[in-house]
């Protein structure tokens, strides 16, 4: 997303108060593991990703570094590390990137291949990097996500469990880190996702179309303010805009003080076991979400309500052990478990 | 071109992982003695299968190498072609000690960076030919990591059997022919919702780990504590640890030395060749790594003896995924590849269910809980509850008493336990495909599909870049002499180096199911049963990517429940809900699944359409005014006349004293393969699918 398009205000979106927090955790921590946005068509999903481009925090990067390079870093790219040695690596900084990963990509442009015009040119090997060096630490999103293809869904959760994308195809052999938060949309009644992919995403959250007339008419006339003037749109929402983004900012600095107390620690297991979720990354999710749910509130230490709020969140999609089992959450096995983990 | 090799962020340590011992152990044990043959670590997503792995790395001991050797050659051999050149020639390489490398093999790889290809800089430039080392020389006398293994493509594991077998890797492409060692520890990770491994690779692992996540409260919260500890500072995280890794690493290096001298007592011998011998494994391959293991894991207990102790363990690791159901009638020589194909997992797993069915016997909760046993869990306990012929009572749901009365009454029965199909393959064709499952691998003339290799075309639509420069590279010094002027380009490509990419994916199947549901269904449990056995064909069908429509025919005609989707779960879902009761228009079901077929073959020729349908063959409804049963007959004619579909009926009537064998009869005017329900999960089924449904491919 350019910075000088407008796209629509993060804040002008009505409703689907779920997705925004979603959204907003993972921007305020970004090892939450992103985020799955399930739906039907036309509910902000992608306006609502999109609009996250400008709440985005700056980040530190080496000038014309495809990699993005943390100038101060020990682990720097050939490139970067080449300059820095002869002292000509110039720090610079710009705005967190929202990358597309389009639906029809081919595997060579998301993992990247080999410079053509090197090869051709000067009979060299170079990597020309791909989508995935562009996401590095930025925000990859995937719009149809459970339309994207077997092999680039596998390639994907290579680069995403170990945060290093390792290419050695085409007669390229490169690897380059690519952390990235992985923010996927999806429309169920086209097919789910695989189970190994779903496990993947760290949040979940439902969304459906508004039925209150009043805030659906509210929808439709904010979309036709903006389309009318985008400019002059997000000049009126600049204020609330910015209220959000320092939001953002006062959690992201609190976050590292947050707390997160024994007994939590146990209701978060104690959920875990009694949801019967796979391996450990439920707990995990559970456990960071709880953490940044508090700070985004402005507090230093995780509640039991956290702690609920963000097995919302993070559970959801893990339910399932069978591929057939509707994906959901029974609130009241929920409810239950947590009293049982508390009461311990 | 510069390798940034480098790339490996802080890992987290592998003495800071919270219990998970038996995964641990294994590692441990392959670190130690690298001739065990390598892990395979099965289990559910986030159980530090891949983190156990990444952390082994630390732990290899060093290695002493020939110095500058690009095939890290250890100086006693064996050598590649430029060590043993050398020391025939009298020379005494230099040498220095370096860890033992963790290579990773991605999924995306292509074959050319895993075996090996012509070094294109030195041939465009020095115009030499010369071999650029793939992976698997990387790995030599280190360990190959393969994530989600059972994901990577066919080819690629070709490359790894071959090298696996002869511990060297064999190079012939594009003009270059070389060999060299290639000794290496392949390590794999796999979650077996994603599909199983295939036989033969499975076999080459020496040891295998299921990996579950602790269900202790305080060791979960033990796990939590260290990873936020580790996110929050890896660094310091690693310093806390350091000294339990170097402890670890001492132990392993000591062992690896000490493991010569660990003697196996004749009694254990014995035992541990009895062992095999239960287990019914195929071949020796499992006794050699048992005894192995078992002197490995002696030797890290610092002794020199073999104790029944080690022996059980070892015997945990190393016949866990070759266990097999005895005892097999000797195949034809011929045929045992197929066999191995086929066979080996499903015995394997049938196997491992009577473990757990050991562990927890318990019969009658399936009973108590009728939810659990229709939807099943996993794979094994949907095997460990097969529908049973004489199963518990009705599915209790207040809606039994319907079933008495077969005619008017609309019933919804439950899903029936699911169980596992038997493979289903059919042979690879060489019609040019599109579209993506996982049934059968097809070359696909799209630009998607894993780049496999390249092949010589001298008008690409589909240019592989890297194999035509590398074509070209050879010939660069004698077309830059036959030129006429200098041209400011590095590469000289002509038409005969041009390469085409070749691209292969795997083709999933469209399966109608034709689903009776009619009131006879509901007499006794077929209709549950019946469910029961399309969800057994759907779960099949969800591993193997395919599509899936579903029809169903029930009172006075057919309807399309779900059209062709590659969303299992909506079939499933509507499988569920599906209601039962009045006539039985067969004909009608029939002609609408060949239509559904029909039109996605218009949109799709290449797709492999199969129908099933699942039926006790009472047709009683007419669709154009002629007898029922006459008509169905003539409706599955013109479906057998239909050369591209593949059929197979599933009869549902009851072995009673009567039988009527109507779907049987329509099985053979459509040229079905015919099966009753209880045969689906009959092990002698598998001979049956090989012989009709493999030979009945095109």
């Amino acid at each position: 997303m350019k910075n000088h398009t407008f796209a629509y205000p993060f804040s002008a979106i009505v409703g689907q108060d779920l997705m925004k927090e979603a959204l907003l955790l993972n921007v305020v921590n970004p090892k939450l593991g992103g985020v799955l946005i399930r739906g039907e068509k036309g509910t902000a999903k992608s306006t609502a990703v999109r609009a996250l481009a400008s709440l985005l925090p700056e980040i530190d990067v080496a000038e014309g570094c495809p990699f993005a390079c943390k100038p101060d870093g020990t682990d720097l790219c050939a490139a970067c590390t080449a300059k820095a040695q002869a002292g000509t690596l110039v720090p610079t900084r710009r705005r967190t990137r929202v990358v597309d990963l389009p639906v029809g990509a081919t595997e060579d442009r998301v993992l990247g291949t080999l410079d053509l015009e090197a090869a051709i040119k000067k009979g060299e090997k170079h990597f020309e990097p791909g989508i995935l060096a562009e996401a590095h630490r930025g925000i990859l999103y995937v719009d149809e996500v459970n339309l994207l293809d077997d092999h680039i869904v596998d390639v994907l959760l290579d680069a995403a469990a170990m945060g290093v994308n390792t290419v050695e195809r085409e007669g390229v052999s490169f690897s380059h880190p690519a952390r990235f938060v992985l923010v996927g949309t999806m429309n169920p009644e086209e097919g789910e996702l695989r189970p190994q992919l779903l496990d993947r995403f760290g949040l979940c959250v439902q969304v459906e179309g508004i039925l209150d007339i009043d805030n659906r008419v509210e929808v439709v006339k904010r979309r036709a303010a903006y389309e009318e003037n985008p400019a002059g749109f997000a000049e009126t929402w600049a204020d609330k805009e910015h209220a959000v983004a320092q939001r953002v900012e006062r959690a992201r600095a609190l976050l590292p003080r947050v707390g997160f107390p024994d007994e939590l620690l146990r209701l978060v297991a104690q959920i875990a076991v009694d949801m019967g979720v796979d391996g450990h990354r439920a707990d995990l999710v559970m456990m960071k979400t709880a953490k940044t749910l508090a700070a985004l509130d402005g507090r230093d230490i995780a509640t039991r309500e956290d702690v609920g709020r963000a097995a919302e969140l993070a559970l959801p999609h893990r339910m399932r052990k069978k591929p057939f089992q509707d994906i959901g959450l029974d609130k009241t096995a929920l409810a239950g478990s947590m009293e049982k983990g508390l009461a311990k | 071109m510069q390798n940034k090799r480098a790339v490996r962020p802080q890992v987290y340590p592998f003495s800071a992982i919270v219990g998970q011992e038996r995964l641990k152990r294994a590692l441990t044990a392959c670190a130690v003695c690298p001739s065990i043959g390598g892990v395979l670590a099965r289990g559910q997503k986030g159980t530090a299968k891949s983190t156990a792995v990444r952390a082994l790395a630390a732990l290899l001991p060093h290695i002493e190498v020939v110095r500058g050797c690009p095939f890290s050659c250890a100086p006693e051999g064996p050598h590649c072609p430029a060590c043993a050149t050398r020391i025939a020639e009298g020379e005494t390489p230099a040498t220095n000690w370096r860890p033992a490398r963790l290579v990773d093999l991605p999924l995306g790889a292509t074959e050319d960076r895993v075996s090996g290809s012509l070094d294109l800089e030195a041939a465009i430039r020095q115009g030499r030919k010369q071999l650029e080392p793939g992976l698997l020389a990387r790995a030599h006398r280190g360990v190959l990591y393969v994530d989600e293994v059972n994901l990577l493509s066919d080819h690629l594991v070709d490359i790894l059997l071959d090298a696996a077998s002869m511990g060297e890797n064999v190079v012939e492409r594009e003009g270059i022919s070389f060999r060299h060692p290639a000794q290496l520890i392949l390590i794999g990770t796999m979650n077996p919702e994603e599909g199983e491994l295939r036989p033969q690779l499975l076999d080459r692992f020496g040891l295998c780990v299921e990996v579950a996540a602790p269900l202790d409260l305080n060791e979960r919260m033990e796990v939590l504590r260290r990873r936020e500890a580790f996110d929050a500072d890896p660094a310091s995280f690693a310093a806390q640890w350091a000294e339990e890794e170097r402890r670890m690493a001492r132990a392993i290096v000591e062992a690896r030395r000490a493991l010569p001298q660990v003697r196996i007592p004749a009694p254990l011998l014995r035992q541990a060749t009895e062992l095999c011998l239960e287990a019914c494994v195929a071949g020796h391959r499992a006794d050699i790594a048992l005894r192995l293991t078992a002197r490995t894991l002696a030797a890290l207990a610092g002794r020199e003896d073999v104790r029944a102790v080690d022996l059980d363990e070892a015997a945990e690791l190393v016949l866990l995924h070759r266990r097999r159901m005895p005892p097999p009638p000797a195949p034809p020589e011929q045929e045992k590849e197929k066999e191995q194909k086929q066979e080996d997992p499903e015995h394997q797993h049938e196997h491992e269910l009577e473990q757990q069915q050991e562990q927890q016997p318990e019969p009658q909760q399936a009973e108590q809980q009728p939810e659990d046993a229709r939807t099943g869990e996993d794979e094994g306990e949907m095997e460990e509850s097969p529908p049973k012929d004489e199963p518990e009572d009705e599915p209790g749901d207040g809606e039994s008493e319907a079933t008495g009365s077969p005619a008017a009454l609309e019933t919804i029965f439950p899903v029936g336990a699911a169980f596992r199909v038997k493979p289903i393959v059919y042979k690879k064709d060489r019609v040019v495909r599109t579209g993506s499952g996982r049934r059968t691998r097809s070359r696909t003339s799209q630009k998607s599909g894993r780049y496999v290799k390249a092949r010589h075309n001298p008008a690409p639509t589909d240019l592989a870049l890297d194999a035509t420069l590398r074509a070209a590279a050879p010939h660069q010094f004698r077309r830059r002499q036959e030129l006429s002027s200098p041209q400011d380009i590095a590469v000289l490509v002509r038409a005969s180096d041009l390469r085409q990419r070749v691209r292969e994916k795997r083709m999933g199947h469209f399966i109608v199911f034709v689903v009776d549901a009619s009131g006879s269904m509901g007499a006794g449990k077929r209709m549950v049963e019946t469910k029961g056995a399309v969800l057994s064909l759907l779960l099949d069908a969800y591993q193997k990517r395919d599509k899936v429509g579903l029809v169903a025919f029930r009172g006075q005609g057919a309807s399309v429940l779900l059209p062709p989707t590659s969303s299992v779960d909506l079939a499933y879902k509507l499988l569920e809900e599906l209601p039962t009761g009045g006539k039985t228009p067969l004909v009608h079901g029939l002609s609408l699944g060949h239509e559904l077929l029909q039109r996605q073959l218009r949109r799709d020729p290449a797709s492999f359409p199969v129908l099933v349908l699942i039926s006790d063959g009472k047709a009683n409804v007419s669709l154009a005014g002629g007898k029922p049963l006459a008509e169905a007959k003539l409706a599955a004619r013109t479906i057998a006349e239909d050369p591209r579909i593949r059929t197979l009926v599933v009869d549902v009537e009851k072995a009673g004293l009567i039988r009527f064998g109507l779907a049987e009869g329509l099985a053979a005017e459509m040229g079905a393969q015919y099966f009753r329900i209880e045969d689906l999960h009959a092990r002698d089924l598998v001979d049956v699918l090989r012989r009709e449904v493999l030979e009945s491919a095109p």
